[in-house]
């Protein structure tokens, strides 16, 4: 028993540590810089992450702006609107949304969301920043939902009662009382779901464009673009084995790792607040 | 109208995606894997010079739960290990750690652990692409999902029957064997269920430690490379000029999306069942 969880330990401390060998001969001649470097031309040997960086950063982030209200709405609405009987339904519906695996979600990028972008905002091709955030927004949907859920029915019966009986209509109720007390859970979802956008590989990868370059300017979001994740994915399997190239995924990927990290210890702490 | 109407208008609103994009998914994975779906799809092999291409997902099939499977009988040891270390350690401060080391393990992407398995067990133990090398990685993967779920499942044991076994002078082994596995083995399987979902679901761990496109059947040893649904559906996805290979695409995706479902749902049935018991 002590063997398996210290085996726990080893696995993430093998993980980071290989990861960190493999990068070692990219950090060693790039370094910090090649965070800030906007150019990734394997055979110029330019590897620079900020594309690739800058694209996951805007794709998580739409991702979550884009579920975040439609996630809070179906909690309260489940909640607060549906009659009992009827709760279980939605929950199931986001069970099934969460069992959908990522590559079946990736094929209804390609094949139903780009043609419906590429003819609704007359775009040359449909795979772009936008494409990736949205089938993301789909991804962590369930996550999202059964957490807020989650998060609004652990506030305590007496403050709804109480709001009740100071005179608070709805209205008041959900935005001064109700929203107000899941807050500290409904956070943590955010974050785990920021980090599971993050890590999301196959889906994206269809439908981002795998173009690395800035957009231009830096807030379009409806030309082709890279993320860290659709960057390891396209190029790991051309990267000979012990090649700069190669070294510089794993640099990603050791990257990926500590936003990875950071979120999950973030979503940790605060939620440690809570209690 | 009072503003309260309006407000639950707008949630009923907003809340419609949710409502309606699970049915309306299912229903379009079907819809466009309607023609090429039958019973002779999902039993036959692919033999002829099609790369897959043609029809009969067989192979893909067996393929991905033999890597799932695999992957779960790999990590349960090691979550039951755990989940038992957890739960004969209270009170103290390891339980902490354990749970921090387990949040921080689940947090990391699935593509980082098939990148360090792509470098120590691919190149650096010379295992090559193989049913071995996704397995260790797949496993990593739902190691930490599989343990929370056994710990829950030990958790959720009433503390009177360990007080109980404990003051007729049970010792730990006893306790395990004779209490806990046997009260709590339907959450365990459960977690089990749950991590084969997990396992059948995951594309890009395996994508480069142990599958390939075609020509790979049932493998003749660990060292061999499978061919899973999964990485069958992302190949032939990108196949823009062939609409016979995105048909099939669509029926291999109707069928992972069937088996998952079957997984989580048997899981959600049985921690169901196994919770009203031992209410």
């Amino acid at each position: 028993m002590h063997v398996s969880a210290l085996l726990v330990g080893l696995v993430l401390f093998l993980l980071l540590g290989f990861l960190w060998f493999g990068a070692w001969p990219f950090l060693r001649q790039d370094g910090i810089a090649s965070l800030f470097a906007s150019q990734w031309y394997p055979f110029e040997g330019l590897f620079g992450m900020a594309p690739a960086l800058l694209g996951s950063l805007w794709v998580v982030l739409l991702a979550l702006f884009l579920a975040l209200p439609l996630a809070l709405a179906g909690a309260v609405f489940n909640l607060e609107l549906m009659p009992s009987r009827w709760q279980g339904f939605l929950r199931l519906g986001m069970q099934v949304l969460a069992g959908i695996p990522s590559v079946v979600y990736g094929l209804m990028g390609l094949w139903l969301l780009l043609p419906l972008l590429e003819s609704q905002l007359e775009l040359l091709t449909g795979r772009s920043l936008l494409a990736a955030g949205l089938l993301l927004a789909l991804m962590i949907l369930p996550t999202l939902m059964v957490m807020s859920e989650e998060a609004l029915h652990g506030v305590r019966a007496e403050q709804k009662e109480s709001a009740i009986n100071l005179g608070l209509d709805w209205n008041q109720r959900l935005w001064r009382v109700l929203l107000p007390q899941a807050w500290p859970g409904i956070r943590s979802a955010c974050l785990l779901a920021l980090g599971r956008a993050l890590g999301e590989t196959v889906a994206v990868m269809l439908v981002v464009g795998s173009m690395d370059r800035l957009p231009q300017p830096w807030y379009n979001l409806l030309q082709p673009a890279q993320t860290l994740t659709s960057r390891i994915g396209r190029e790991i399997g051309e990267a000979g084995m012990g090649s700069l190239h190669w070294s510089a995924l794993m640099a990603s990927g050791l990257l990926l790792a500590m936003l990875a990290l950071l979120l999950a210890s973030l979503a940790q702490l605060m939620g440690r607040e809570k209690r | 109208m009072t503003r309260g109407h309006w407000s639950k208008l707008l949630i009923a609103l907003l809340a419609l995606p949710a409502l309606l994009l699970p049915a309306a998914s299912l229903g379009y994975i079907l819809w466009r894997a309607g023609p090429v779906l039958d019973w002779a799809f999902v039993s036959s092999a692919d033999e002829g010079m099609g790369f897959g291409v043609a029809s009969g997902i067989l192979p893909q099939l067996t393929g991905s739960l033999l890597l799932a499977f695999s992957a779960c009988l790999l990590a349960a040891p090691v979550a039951l290990g755990c989940a038992l270390y957890y739960q004969l350690c209270a009170g103290t401060g390891r339980r902490g750690i354990l749970l921090i080391l387990l949040q921080m393990l689940q947090g990391i992407p699935p593509i980082v652990f098939g990148l360090a398995g792509l470098l120590i067990f691919v190149y650096l133990l010379d295992w090559g692409v193989s049913l071995a090398s996704g397995a260790v990685v797949l496993a990593g993967v739902v190691l930490p999902l599989l343990t929370v779920n056994v710990i829950d499942a030990l958790q959720r044991l009433p503390t009177h029957y360990s007080e109980s076994a404990r003051s007729l002078g049970l010792r730990d082994g006893e306790l395990i064997m004779r209490v806990w596995l046997p009260m709590a083995w339907p959450g365990i399987l459960t977690g089990l269920l749950l991590a084969m979902a997990r396992a059948l679901s995951e594309t890009a761990p395996i994508l480069f430690t142990a599958t390939v496109f075609s020509g790979a059947g049932w493998p003749d040893s660990i060292f061999e490379p499978v061919t899973t649904l999964q990485t069958h559906v992302f190949y032939l996805a990108q196949e823009a000029a062939d609409e016979q290979a995105v048909a099939t695409a669509w029926g291999s995706a109707a069928v992972l999306v069937g088996v998952v479902l079957i997984f989580a749902l048997l899981a959600q049935c049985l921690r169901r069942m196994s919770g009203s018991r031992s209410d």
